[in-house]
């Protein structure tokens, strides 16, 4: 019996312009995961599978880690969260990549998550998503969502894109959003998105920072069908580089919640 | 700007003194409200800012800072600072370096980092950058190492540990710079100031290296808490280390009535038996690593030495004028686990050994000649009860030809906590041929199970007893080999087919020994003892016999030539030496014997006598 969660509408101060004068809308909890189990205990698996190994040198990023699901790359901290490590042994790097694939995906609504990202040069924390049909279409005509995704040497700057046919790679349609006097690696912040039918919107701490129009879209709008849901933390690769003798190891993500929502109006 | 903080300045000191004047005519002056001190952040963005001083750093070239009108981080910017560092060599100074700071005190509390940005002539690392040297105490000096600058301008920050000490700073900015292999270049700062930048994150605070340090201690023990670090995560993602003041660390006990510490990190050991920690924060950020002191209560000294300085050589002693010692802990890698927590009780310095496997003290800068000395003196105490006896091994190794000599002593378990004084004849360290050359003293736990000691008086020392044997080889001979003819010597060639002990039923005993890797005869227990030549020799050309001799306890010797007959006389030789005594004989104190034809050499007298470099010359 699933708690329901009404989201009531937020309004912004006067200063706000415009562009955050939302719609009034309201959610009910159709997903969540609180993470709230002992210390050491690995995520819930009828919610979460893994992705394990290298893919095939580096997951078509020329990414440096090898993905496990060793306790020690992902496992809850017994205070209410998961956390995600990335570890550095000499030249090589182990982490972890959780997926919803094949155990939970939907089709609009809200999708949210709060976390605390890692940081350092070559380090690439992601919240994302990916349409459900990807085994019988491949990339990127399935779709994807990037709710979050940081550069670890940009600490204050996250990024929100959709990768799609004809934009996608070095060429999607994306935002970033950054933090004036803070970091999203020191505090909790909460990202998501409100997708619809006519659109995707992206906030950071429930501004809106980001509309994209089914009408943006240079290429094919695949986003009207259902989406499973990913956390990992990538080392290096095309995206962020690679990680300096600087960059401190080990790197954690910690997910406090990720919650889905479908529209109750 | 600039302005506004001039006025500032104006408004806020005069009442400053006015409220001074009105408080002295009070009862005291602790109602005072705190003074609050102007906030502006520039240092130097288009010259000094206001109240800004510069000052040399001694042995600098006092000129090496300069406002630069060509040169600036953009278009906008008008000046920037200019250091040129000068080569090696340089007669007006070694480097560069230099110290900004304000008449009157500055608040930056508000702020979290200095930043600034920089350029050079060459790729270079600055060796010190920072601020808080206000050319008096420097109380709350934080600078960084080795900043890396190119010919690019790049923005460069330098975090504040904790910016709530910062109240009433008047260090601005300071560096220090040294020539880059040899060669001087010129580096460029403009745009320095303080800022908020609120994005520098995830301070690591460390005293003692971090780790987790537990001493057995005693009332009185001082120790200064060292090892201390701070790092900070950058915008960039890349963790900056920053060596930071002691003052910026708020120290605490756990328990004062056993162990104090002030605000400069000196620990004082004021109670006991108990136990305390030492912990530290900074910023409220604690701080990795602590001290735990096992106080046992009132220190036991060593034994206060009484031996004549004149006959000692110190290593480590307050007793004595100790000679340059290298290191008393050469943590050699990769096997020594044994670490250093040396501390002072009373005025007396103290060697701690803790976590003991092995460790050495070098004194190699110079070697110690120590022939003369005959004992190796150390005071131990081991202050964790024993669980069995323990084997304590102590190596002296010479850096010349004496090699390592080891000794094993036994200690029984009840001789742990309390003194135990080591006097070791050097006659005792098995493997050491001579003590010439001496560098190294290393201790080993050979049993295991000796967790820490302290070590004191540790010293060499002559005990007044005769030495037995010549420490040092005789002198080489120089004479030239083509007006020598040789009967034992590692100089010459000798005589083919001589017998250096023909059985004529003397009782003396003869041997041969290497003393610094130089072959002696040495006859023990002398009554008389002949040689025999390989074959008659013709010294008649020859002018003297010459020999080298050394006795500690004869008192009689005489030295003889013989020919057929036999005719043979004797030269009486000045016994006891004083180490090695040489000697030429002239051939004319031999008559008559015949010197056509000498066959035989011979000795009498008593006690041990070495023998060396025995030859005919001309």
């Amino acid at each position: 019996m699933p708690a329901i969660f009404i989201l009531a509408l937020t309004f912004f101060g006067c200063e706000t312009d415009d562009f955050q004068k939302l719609d009034d809308r309201k959610w009910q909890l159709t997903w969540s995961d609180d993470f709230n189990g002992n210390a050491g205990q690995v995520p819930d698996a009828s919610k979460w599978t893994y992705d394990i190994g290298n893919g095939q040198g580096g997951w078509g990023n020329q990414e440096l880690q090898s993905y496990t699901d060793s306790p020690d790359n992902v496992s809850m901290d017994g205070e209410g969260n998961l956390v995600i490590t990335a570890i550095r042994n000499g030249n090589s790097f182990t982490s972890a990549r959780i997926k919803t694939q094949g155990l939970f995906a939907q089709q609009y609504g809200r999708f949210e998550a709060r976390l605390k990202t890692p940081y350092g040069p070559g380090l690439w924390p992601a919240f994302w998503m990916l349409g459900a049909n990807i085994e019988t279409v491949n990339w990127p005509q399935c779709g994807e969502i990037d709710i979050m995704e940081l550069r670890g040497q940009e600490p204050h700057i996250i990024h929100g894109t959709i990768h799609g046919p004809g934009y996608s790679g070095g060429n999607p349609i994306t935002k970033g959003y950054a933090l004036t006097d803070a970091r999203f690696d020191t505090e909790f912040h909460v990202f998501a998105i409100e997708w619809s039918k006519e659109k995707i919107d992206f906030f950071v701490d429930d501004f809106l920072y980001q509309r994209i129009e089914r009408g943006d879209a240079p290429g094919e709008w695949v986003y009207d069908q259902p989406f499973f849901m990913i956390l990992n933390v990538a080392v290096g690769g095309n995206y962020v580089g690679f990680p300096t003798d600087g960059t401190p190891f080990p790197q954690k993500m910690t997910i406090d919640y990720v919650r889905v929502y479908e529209s109750a109006n | 700007m600039k302005k506004y903080n001039f006025t500032l300045l104006i408004k806020s000191l005069p009442f400053g003194m006015l409220f001074l004047f009105l408080a002295a005519c009070q009862r005291d002056n602790e109602d005072l409200s705190p003074v609050t001190y102007p906030t502006n952040p520039e240092v130097f963005i288009e010259g000094f800012s206001p109240g800004l001083n510069y000052a040399a750093f001694g042995g600098s070239v006092p000129t090496a800072f300069d406002v630069d009108t060509e040169v600036t981080y953009n278009a906008t910017s008008q000046t920037s600072m200019r250091f040129e560092v000068p080569d090696a060599g340089d007669p007006r100074g070694a480097y560069a370096g230099g110290a900004y700071f304000t008449d009157v005190p500055r608040d930056l509390s508000g702020y979290d980092a200095l930043t600034f940005w920089a350029k050079a002539s060459q790729p270079a690392n600055i060796d010190v950058v920072g601020f808080g040297n206000d050319l008096g105490a420097s109380k709350y000096q934080a600078t960084i190492s080795g900043l890396p600058v190119t010919t690019n301008w790049q923005k460069f920050i330098i975090p504040i540990p904790d910016p709530s000490k910062l109240t009433a700073e008047r260090g601005m900015f300071l560096y220090s710079e040294g020539p880059e292999n040899g060669r001087g270049y010129t580096f460029w700062v403009d745009e320095l100031k303080f800022e908020k930048l609120g994005t520098i994150a995830h301070p690591q605070h460390a005293i003692l290296n971090g780790e987790e340090q537990t001493e057995t201690s005693f009332v009185g023990v001082t120790k200064t808490i060292g090892g201390l670090s701070s790092t900070y995560n950058l915008p960039s993602g890349i963790n900056q280390s920053v060596n930071i003041a002691p003052a910026y660390f708020e120290f605490a006990s756990s328990d004062p009535s056993i162990a104090t510490v002030n605000e400069s990190g000196l620990v004082t050991v004021a109670g006991g038996p108990g136990s305390a920690k030492i912990t530290a924060t900074v910023g409220g950020v604690t701080a990795k690593g602590s001290l735990t002191l096992l106080s046992v209560g009132d220190f036991q000294a060593a034994p206060v030495p009484s031996r004549d300085a004149a006959n000692v050589i110190s290593i480590f002693s307050d007793a004595y004028t100790n000679v340059p010692v290298n290191y008393y802990n050469g943590y050699w890698a990769p096997f020594q686990t044994t670490q250093s927590a040396d501390f002072t009780v009373n005025g007396d310095d103290i060697l701690h050994y803790t976590n003991f496997n092995f460790v050495g003290i070098e004194f190699s800068s110079p070697v110690i000649n120590a022939s003369s000395m005959t004992h190796l003196h150390v005071d131990i105490y081991i202050p964790n009860a024993l669980p069995a006896a323990a084997q304590f091994k102590i190596e002296v190794v010479d850096f010349g030809t004496g090699g390592t000599g080891s000794f094993t002593r036994a200690i029984p378990a009840a001789q742990s906590q309390q003194w135990i004084s080591l006097d070791i004849p050097f006659t005792n360290f098995a493997g050491l041929s001579n003590r010439s050359n001496l560098a190294q003293i290393i201790f080993v736990d050979v049993s295991e199970n000796i967790s820490s000691f302290f070590a004191d008086n540790v010293y060499l020392y002559n005990n007044g007893t005769p030495p037995a044997a010549p420490t040092t080889a005789a002198p080489t001979p120089t004479h030239p080999a083509g007006g020598v003819i040789a009967v034992f010597s590692d100089a010459y060639s000798t005589i083919a087919g001589t017998d250096l002990n023909p059985n004529w039923g003397q009782a003396t005993v003869v041997t041969q020994t290497p003393i610094q890797g130089n072959n002696t005869l040495k006859y023990a227990g002398l009554n008389y003892q002949g040689i025999q030549l390989g074959s008659p020799q013709n010294v008649s050309a020859m002018n003297f016999l010459h020999l080298d001799f050394w006795t500690a306890n004869s008192t009689s010797l005489n030295v003889y030539i013989i020919s057929p007959g036999p005719v043979e006389t004797p030269f009486t030789l000045t016994v006891p030496t004083a180490g090695w005594s040489s000697i030429d004989i002239p051939m004319s104190a031999f008559a008559p014997v015949n010197l056509g034809e000498v066959i035989q050499l011979k000795f009498d007298g008593n006690g041990d006598i070495f023998l060396d470099n025995i030859y005919f010359r001309n």
